[in-house]
């Protein structure tokens, strides 16, 4: 285990370090990615506003601004793909270079994407969290939230981050077999947007919708953490969509690995 | 497997299929609802076995099977038909525990980290190779010797230019000191003396490590310089194995014999064939006024160099005398053409 860390660690740091080189565009993404928690932000206060107070969809004003915010925070942190990169090798015939050294190609994709959360997590969502966390005690006077929700947070959107890339890698397999999915990719960020809660919470939907969105991996890469974080679940529950988590990040880690050695049979190394 | 053979290839085949294309914005629509494929027999039932310590030149036209080939054996593609060992291991089955055993050079393409300094690239090597400490300064030390590492070894390898990052790969495909060391193309697009360098690196490497190369190029020099034996590839098959100095003689059983002379004219008229006994078609002679040289050239197999000198020396005044045998690169166009 050790032995591979050491192996991957460096394309973690890697990643890291190449952030680090083309910072200006990042600031600029940060500044744009922002927007949409804001206008998301004075969206719901007037929808509460209107509607006179009281919850909607389970949740009170105050609970909707952590909403928003924690959601934009735990996206940023979660949404980290490797299926641009894949589609990249393969379009570039890059992905031989991989295989011809000693890795696992999935390996070294997820330290990549590992090193590419970090960055994002030190800027600038820990920024926006703690932003949030002051807010939170000093207007909304709530006082901050108790650490073990914090904790239980930070368990969830790890296992949060697996899930995405691992369903992305699964995702990206698609590029073998059409080569170029710049299409699919809108597709799949438009759906992901939508079925994980990311732009609405999924407590809103009818409750039909509800628990297909349940069942499906989804809804446990953003609105499981931030609803833990909100502390809406306890006991057995908090077990349960803990236990989900877990359980897709098993089934889609075999069914990737299904896929992976189903494609490197037919694999097509583009020029040369 | 015999007991030092490092490569086993055994009726190898590959075979691409892809939808059929048709022509125009019309054949744009036809292809999307059209199942119809083509199949392409890329690499056609080849075999054969490659030594320990050998160097091999693999060549063939574009588009022959080579790359295809050399991606088989490096376990990036699984072969349709047939088997292929190296080193006692199946590259597909086994991709990983076999990438342990080669290095590998694409000539078009780098292995080393774009963004970062080149001496970064190697670190990461170093830890995916699990190269201890000690092996890695030794082995540095002595790709520094042979290939100059050092002067750029600081610098990103996006600026670097295309002979010294030809240079970092094969550092970098022999960081782990693999016994079997694939180079496609290792001499493409550079000049002359990065050429150089380049071969007496291979060869100063496969000396000291032992290590079994094989080289695809369609530099006829890199295959003199440093193959012993040769592998011929034409469409898919496999049309030649076996070694330089063979195909050579072979092939190559023309004899040219450019001589100076103070007349070019009367060496010209002269009876060669009637001095060697021999019939008037079994040599051609041609005249060059400017340089006042003289060119005879036969087949080697009916007339002897030395009878042809002795003759003309005797009936004329020669000055200079060369000697030239079929270039290499004349042999494999022929074969080529034969094929084709």
């Amino acid at each position: 285990m050790r032995r591979r860390l050491k192996v991957y660690m460096p394309f973690l740091e890697n990643q890291f370090k190449r952030n680090l080189a083309y910072k200006g565009s990042f600031y600029l993404f940060i500044l744009t990615s922002l927007f949409g928690p804001f206008i998301s932000y004075y969206l719901w206060s007037a929808i509460y506003g209107s509607s006179g107070g009281g919850m909607l969809g389970g949740l009170t004003q105050s609970e909707m601004i952590i909403y928003v915010f924690m959601s934009y925070v735990t996206s940023s942190l979660v949404t980290v793909g490797v299926s641009d990169a894949i589609s990249d090798d393969v379009m570039e015939g890059t992905v031989a270079m991989t295989l011809i050294k000693p890795i696992d190609y999935r390996m070294r994709l997820i330290f990549m994407a590992l090193g590419e959360a970090l960055y994002r997590f030190l800027a600038p969502v820990i920024f926006v969290w703690i932003g949030l966390e002051i807010y939170k005690a000093a207007v909304l006077g709530l006082g901050v939230t108790p650490v073990i929700n914090i904790l239980l947070y930070i368990l969830s959107v790890i296992m949060s981050i697996f899930i995405h890339l691992l369903f992305d890698f699964c995702f990206g397999m698609v590029a073998f077999v059409t080569t170029y999915m710049f299409g699919m990719n809108m597709a799949k960020e438009a759906l992901l947007g939508f079925l994980s809660g990311q732009l609405i919470p999924i407590s809103f939907f009818p409750q039909v919708l509800q628990q297909i969105f349940e069942f499906l991996p989804f809804s446990s890469m953003i609105y499981v953490p931030v609803m833990v974080y909100l502390g809406k679940y306890s006991g057995m529950e908090l077990a349960f969509v803990l236990g989900r988590q877990l359980l897709w990040i098993v089934l889609l880690y075999a069914f990737g690995s299904y896929l992976w050695s189903r494609i490197t049979k037919r694999l097509i190394v583009l020029g040369g | 497997m015999s007991e030092n053979s490092m490569i086993e290839v055994r009726h190898i085949c590959k075979e691409f299929v892809s939808a059929k294309k048709y022509p125009g914005l019309k054949g744009a629509f036809k292809g999307l609802i059209s199942r119809e494929k083509t199949h392409k027999l890329a690499v056609d039932d080849i075999s054969f076995t490659i030594k320990e310590g050998e160097i091999v030149g693999y060549i063939g036209s574009n588009g022959a099977g080579k790359s295809t080939t050399i991606k088989m054996m490096t376990g990036i593609l699984t072969p349709t038909k047939g088997t292929c060992l190296v080193n006692g291991i199946d590259p597909c089955r086994n991709r990983k525990k076999n990438a342990q055993n080669i290095g590998v050079v694409f000539g078009q393409r780098t292995q080393l980290w774009w963004d970062l300094p080149l001496s970064e690239s190697f670190t990461i090597l170093k830890e995916i190779y699990n190269v201890s400490d000690k092996d890695y300064e030794e082995r540095m030390e002595f790709l520094n010797r042979v290939l100059g590492l050092e002067e750029f070894f600081a610098q990103p390898v996006r600026n670097l230019s295309l002979g010294q990052r030809m240079r970092a790969d094969l550092g970098a495909a022999l960081l782990h000191n693999p016994p079997v060391l694939y180079l496609d193309e290792p001499t493409i697009g550079l000049d002359l003396v990065v050429k150089d360098n380049i071969r007496a690196a291979i060869k100063e490497i496969n000396e000291k490590y032992h290590t079994t190369v094989i080289l695809t190029t369609h530099d006829i020099e890199d295959i003199e310089e440093l193959c012993s034996r040769i592998l011929i590839i034409d469409q898919g098959k496999l049309i030649y194995d076996g070694s330089l100095t063979d195909l050579k003689e072979r092939y190559g059983t023309r004899r040219k014999v450019v001589m100076e002379v103070q007349d070019t004219e009367q060496a010209k008229r002269l009876p060669l064939n009637e001095y060697l006994g021999v019939a008037k078609d079994a040599y051609e002679t041609q005249a060059d006024q400017d340089s006042s040289t003289i060119t005879i050239s036969f087949d080697k197999n009916h007339l002897q160099v030395s009878d042809v000198i002795e003759q003309m020396m005797r009936h004329t005044q020669v000055k200079d005398i060369k000697i030239f045998e079929t270039e290499l690169a004349e042999i494999v166009k022929a074969i080529y053409k034969h094929s084709a």
